[in-house]
């Protein structure tokens, strides 16, 4: 839309019009009262008709009825026109009311009898400055829409990040960082912290049977087992290297650590994963190794895993396809 | 009042439509002001006055805002020698005026 005049004076409304036209602008739109402006704005009438906006509103001060000071007022009111330039139109020695105006939400003035220079000066200013506010406004929803893009990336980086790209488990990186918060946490809560290193029996075999591919959903039929046992908040689940898993189980003794282990071991076993060239059984299976320690400030981090490692090595040497603890769980009551 | 010298004055060509106009509602407020003087109805007169304040310049007529205001002043104060005083000088400018669009 374009301007609005709003002068109860004819005289002025068609100087005014006059000179804008004669400066290029078109869609000039006339009213001789704030009533009629109301009509102009939507703000009139049963359907509130929002956002007829315009450009710049040339509001006269000195109208019978209602005023251009209180006009403004309610102009202002509505949201939609809150930010529309509203330049007053002002006789001297009417400077008086012009503290008000400004008051009421006016943008600028010019005094009657009006200059062409000082008109068209003025309206050009006021409409840089809302071209410049709406082009701001635009900027700022670009903005807020990149920051909540960039957050949803971030979030899903983070994500990726931390998670194993084959099995969709933690990753050996998420281990690493996690896993000592575990133990700290535990070192503080003096609770027991159990691992449980496991490995696919003769891995190698299988994939030289199956191929890759095949290696490959072996590994993720393993690790969605895995990630359906291990569940609890806190508990991790991570591929740790190749075809070898761990699990980190706070709060859990040296029992419940073997619990879940045989529940992982015995759900993979009910899957009967053809693994025709393993010399343990022709499906596959899991070796085991469990360890818990409560940790405290004796005691490094790295013991606990080689404990659960040997444990499983252990659970190899003595044939595979089965779950063995650490021997030598110290700390556990 | 005048001695029939003809005053030069240099319109804005944007506005030349609008002069016709413009001028002869000014010749109609000689009568207009007239009457209300008849009447004392002051309130029309500080009107008249103010809008001829208010419009004289932006049309290129300095001397009607002058006019104007003198008016105004006048008839806010009842003063009925000061608004007849007025009207003469309307009546006489209009009658001396060549205008020249620029």
């Amino acid at each position: 839309m374009g301007i609005l005049i709003v002068d109860d004076s004819k005289e002025s409304r068609d100087l005014l019009k006059t000179f804008l036209k004669g400066a290029g602008y078109k869609d000039i739109i006339t009213a001789a009262s704030a009533q009629e402006a109301f009509e102009a704005l939507g703000l009139k009438g049963e359907e509130h008709r929002h956002g007829v906006t315009f450009r710049v509103i040339l509001l006269d001060v000195v109208m019978p009825e209602m005023n251009g000071i209180e006009a403004c007022r309610i102009i202002r009111e509505d949201a939609h026109l809150a930010d529309t330039p509203v330049i007053m139109v002002t006789a001297v020695g009417e400077q008086d009311s012009l503290n008000q105006a400004f008051e009421a939400g006016a943008t600028d003035y010019i005094t009657k009898p009006v200059s062409k220079v000082e008109l068209l000066a003025r309206v050009r200013s006021v409409l840089r400055l809302y071209q410049e506010m709406e082009r701001r406004k635009v900027r700022e929803k670009e903005l807020i829409e990149t920051l909540k893009q960039l957050s949803e990336a971030n979030r899903v980086l983070t994500q990726l990040s931390a998670q194993d790209g084959l099995t969709g488990l933690a990753n050996r990186r998420h281990f690493d960082e996690n896993f000592s918060a575990e133990w700290r946490r535990a070192m503080r809560d003096r609770q027991p912290l159990s691992v449980v290193m496991a490995d696919i029996d003769h891995f190698k075999l299988y994939n030289d049977h199956y191929g890759h591919q095949g290696g490959d959903d072996c590994l993720r039929q393993v690790a969605a087992i895995i990630g359906q046992v291990v569940r609890r908040p806190g508990d991790i689940a991570a591929r740790y290297g190749g075809e070898e898993f761990v699990l980190v189980l706070p709060d859990t003794p040296l029992e419940g650590g073997i619990k879940i282990a045989e529940e992982v071991a015995a759900a993979v076993r009910t899957l009967k994963l053809p693994h025709e060239k393993s010399p343990v059984v022709p499906y596959v299976t899991l070796s085991m190794g469990v360890a818990c320690m409560v940790p405290d400030r004796s005691k490094e981090m790295k013991e606990l895993i080689e404990r659960a490692d040997r444990a499983l090595y252990a659970a190899k040497r003595q044939g595979r396809n089965r779950v063995k603890a650490a021997e030598d769980h110290s700390g556990i009551n | 009042m005048g001695n029939g010298e003809r005053i030069a004055v240099t319109i804005d060509a944007d506005l030349k439509e609008l002069i016709p106009g413009f001028l002869q509602a000014r010749h109609d407020d000689v009568a207009v002001i007239g009457a209300s003087l008849e009447k004392g109805d002051w309130n029309a007169m500080y009107i008249a006055g103010h809008s001829m304040k208010g419009s004289g310049g932006g049309y290129g007529f300095d001397e009607i805002t002058a006019i104007g205001a003198a008016i105004e002043t006048a008839a806010k104060a009842k003063d009925a020698a000061g608004v007849k005083h007025g009207v003469a000088r309307l009546s006489d400018y209009l009658q001396r005026i060549d205008i020249t669009y620029a």
